[in-house]
């Protein structure tokens, strides 16, 4: 049983990890059609991923509604609009699940006119925050939150046009800024991290990192 | 009842007014174009509420928000992966299901054990799945980001170093590239040649995070923005000058 | 001082909020916009499609959700006027699952102003999940990864993608993300087939896209409203960015001006603290 359990699935992610560096440097049409393959399949168990969010999400809303918790009724906010839009979704403007998707209807209009604006409201609330915490914190206590100051105030004035207006220097400055300084640093940052990501994959292939199989009886 | 609650029914009397204005004066259309645009700005302005402080039409929607948002993503994986790539393809709804569709079974049951998850008893099944996803996934990553995230980056920092703008703009990056490394490299004390190496590289990040910050607020203001300009433009029918 | 120091915060939201509503009023504040390098660097790259065989073929990845429509859409909205202007034809596809509905928003609109119809002008094939797996897909075999468009049409049967078979066959791909989509771009898609890729992105986003401009992997980038104002004024088409820069403009003087005043006060009070301490001693 300790087979299936532990052994199977990281003998599987080797081969599958080496399979998927190989058919990178293997220019044969056997290998070019295996990663083909093996894209289509990722993406269709991605597909699936999707649901294991949606069984939690809905989990943690009904229980709060059956132990009628604080904020419950929030709780059934939250089925009733899943289950209107849902509703939407499955009658798919007359032609049911099973057919495509339809260009317009219910769906569309409860897209554009529920989840769009509170999208982006919800993110545009930030704009106040980052403003109230700008002036409340934003200090220049040392040389580097001094450099960390200017740095930000010519980016934010020459990016927009009444930078170009107050002196033309603005936006140069802050052109250079970008393409030189700051492209250092966010350079180093991509080489650190890559090799991160590098050293994590190879943990993984190789079943030292096993974290991603979840805990549980081994 | 409390300020707070004369606040909010205000808030919700005025809106009610506001819109019978609109409505009535045709500003906003009396179809479903108008009772769309008049849902989304009633929503909007419940979110901005939380300015004030949280309260009861902040939370009712958010939570509309997040029931909406999972059956529209629902919708986007059954339509066109699961309906359009597994079911039609295998019931054969078109040309009848082929032997190439049969294939299909595979990454159909990997799926279907990831579900597998939520049962205590059967719940191993899903790490098959999972080994698989993350496994190729790694071993997709590898050779890919050796080549565009390392060689491709290392090489343009090595360029030749000329007595020119664009030389000396060269030599600032590669400065600021080993001296960033060198403040990320913990294993070292950073003390001596290494302490000041490191002193430089903090520079660097400190130029890069004001820039970042720059571009945050201008990223979290031009969001505003567009809420702003809906409300007042497809909302309100004022006039917003171009 | 200590009172300044500790305004409450519905205070500070309050300029905020003139910030970017007297502007948006007010038709005499006027700034032009003034293109910087890195987006012209885009609008060549669709210029010189254009000039391809064919008329050029352009693929648009639309990965960004209503959370980033405000920058996002702008920008789609003029770069799809500048290829339908110029009759490239376009094939869209959704990397996020929020995009399609934003997406087919972004090219009916554009496509009616110019009179270009679905099927022979553009295609929408909608979205898959997977990400980096879609774009490794695409790039062996683009009708496995897309057999149908977003209606139900097979890819053979639409004009613009019959003869498409990988991402080899596009003259340039243009990504409008507001994830990490650029990057598996790059490294997925871009790296194998070396096709110029452009990039509209969110401005949190544009600090951390800088090295690839550099090392050639990135064609152009659009940053932010602020980039999308400047496409509009490449194409002189003037929209909802460039309505949008005056209202940016002035938050952000605003915003400088309150951050200067917090740093201003900051060290005067501690100077006074200083200066008691001094004298106490």
């Amino acid at each position: 049983m300790i087979f299936l359990r532990r052994t199977a699935p990281l003998v599987l992610a080797f081969v599958v990890g080496i399979l998927g560096i190989g058919v990178f440097y293997v220019p044969h049409e056997t290998a070019q059609d295996l990663e083909k393959n093996l894209s289509l399949w990722l993406r269709i168990v991605f597909a699936f991923s999707f649901f294991l969010g949606l069984v939690s999400l809905m989990n943690l809303h009904w229980s709060r509604i059956q132990q009628r918790g604080g904020g419950w009724g929030y709780s059934l906010v939250v089925y009733v609009s899943f289950g209107i839009m849902f509703l939407f979704v499955v009658y798919n403007d007359g032609d049911g699940p099973f057919a495509p998707q339809a260009a317009a209807g219910g769906y569309q209009w409860m897209f554009l006119n529920v989840h769009v604006p509170c999208g982006a409201t919800m993110f545009s609330i930030l704009a106040f925050f980052i403003a109230s915490a700008a002036y409340r914190t934003f200090r220049a206590r040392s040389p580097e939150a001094a450099i960390l100051l200017v740095s930000a105030v010519i980016v934010m004035l020459g990016r927009v046009p009444i930078g170009a207006f107050i002196s033309d220097l603005i936006p140069t400055a802050a052109q250079w800024l970008m393409a030189v300084p700051n492209l250092a640093a966010k350079r180093g940052i991509l080489l650190g991290v890559s090799l991160g990501v590098i050293a994590t994959s190879l943990r993984i292939i190789f079943g030292i990192e096993r974290a991603y199989l979840g805990g549980g009886e081994e | 009842m409390n300020r707070d609650t004369f606040l909010f029914l205000g808030f919700v009397g005025l809106f009610a007014v506001v819109n019978i204005v609109l409505l009535s004066t045709g500003t906003v259309t009396a179809d479903w174009t108008g009772l769309g645009i008049i849902v989304a700005a009633g929503l909007t302005l419940c979110l901005y509420t939380f300015l004030y402080k949280d309260n009861l039409l902040f939370k009712f929607a958010e939570h509309v928000y997040v029931g909406v948002a999972a059956a529209y993503i629902f919708g986007q994986v059954w339509y066109p992966t699961l309906y359009g790539e597994i079911i039609e393809p295998m019931t054969g709804s078109e040309q009848g299901a082929s032997q190439d569709t049969w294939w299909l079974l595979i990454p159909t049951l990997l799926g279907c054990l990831m579900l597998t998850r939520f049962s205590a008893r059967i719940g191993w099944l899903s790490r098959i799945a999972f080994a698989f996803v993350v496994g190729l996934g790694a071993g997709f990553a590898i050779p890919r980001t050796i080549s565009s995230y390392i060689i491709n980056q290392i090489e343009p920092t090595l360029g030749a170093l000329s007595l020119t703008v664009d030389g000396l703009n060269l030599f600032i990056i590669l400065v600021g590239v080993v001296t960033v490394l060198i403040y990320f490299f913990f294993s070292v004390e950073h003390t001596g040649v290494v302490g000041r190496a490191s002193k430089v590289g903090i520079w660097f990040l400190m130029i890069s995070f004001g820039a970042s910050f720059g571009y945050t607020i201008m990223a979290r203001l031009s969001l505003l923005i567009g809420r702003v300009t809906f409300l007042f433009r497809d909302w309100l029918g004022l006039n917003i000058a171009q | 001082m200590e009172k300044l120091l500790n305004i409450d915060r519905r205070i500070i939201f309050i300029f905020v909020f003139l910030g970017v509503s007297i502007p948006l009023l007010v038709e005499e504040l006027e700034f032009p916009v003034k293109p910087t390098q890195n987006v012209r660097a885009v609008h060549e790259m669709l210029e010189t499609a254009a000039q391809s065989d064919g008329g050029g073929l352009v693929l648009f990845s639309f990965d960004y959700g209503p959370s980033a429509q405000p920058e996002l859409q702008p920008m789609a909205l003029s770069l799809l006027r500048h290829c339908f202007s110029r009759g490239i034809k376009v094939v869209a596809i959704c990397l996020m699952p929020d995009a399609p509905g934003l997406a087919e928003q972004a090219l009916t609109t554009a496509a009616g102003e110019y009179d270009r119809e679905v099927g022979s002008d553009y295609v929408f094939m909608g979205y898959k999940p997977g990400f980096a797996s879609v774009l490794i897909n695409m790039g062996q075999d683009f009708k496995s990864a897309f057999p149908k468009d977003r209606w139900g049409t097979p890819t053979e049967e639409l004009p613009v993608t019959r003869h498409v078979d990988s991402l080899k066959d596009f003259d340039a791909v243009i990504d409008l993300a507001a994830g990490a989509t650029p990057e598996m771009w790059i490294a997925y898609g871009q790296e194998k087939f070396k096709f110029p890729l452009g990039v509209g992105c969110t401005a949190v986003m544009a600090p951390d896209l800088f090295p690839f401009l550099q090392s050639g992997q990135m064609t152009g980038l659009i940053g932010g409203l602020a980039g999308a104002a400047e496409y509009e004024a490449l194409i002189k088409t003037p929209g909802t960015a460039t309505i949008g820069m005056r209202p940016q403009s002035v938050t952000h003087l605003v915003l400088i001006l309150f951050i200067l005043l917090g740093n201003v006060m900051y060290f005067l009070t501690r100077r006074r603290a200083a200066g008691s301490t001094g004298a106490t001693a």
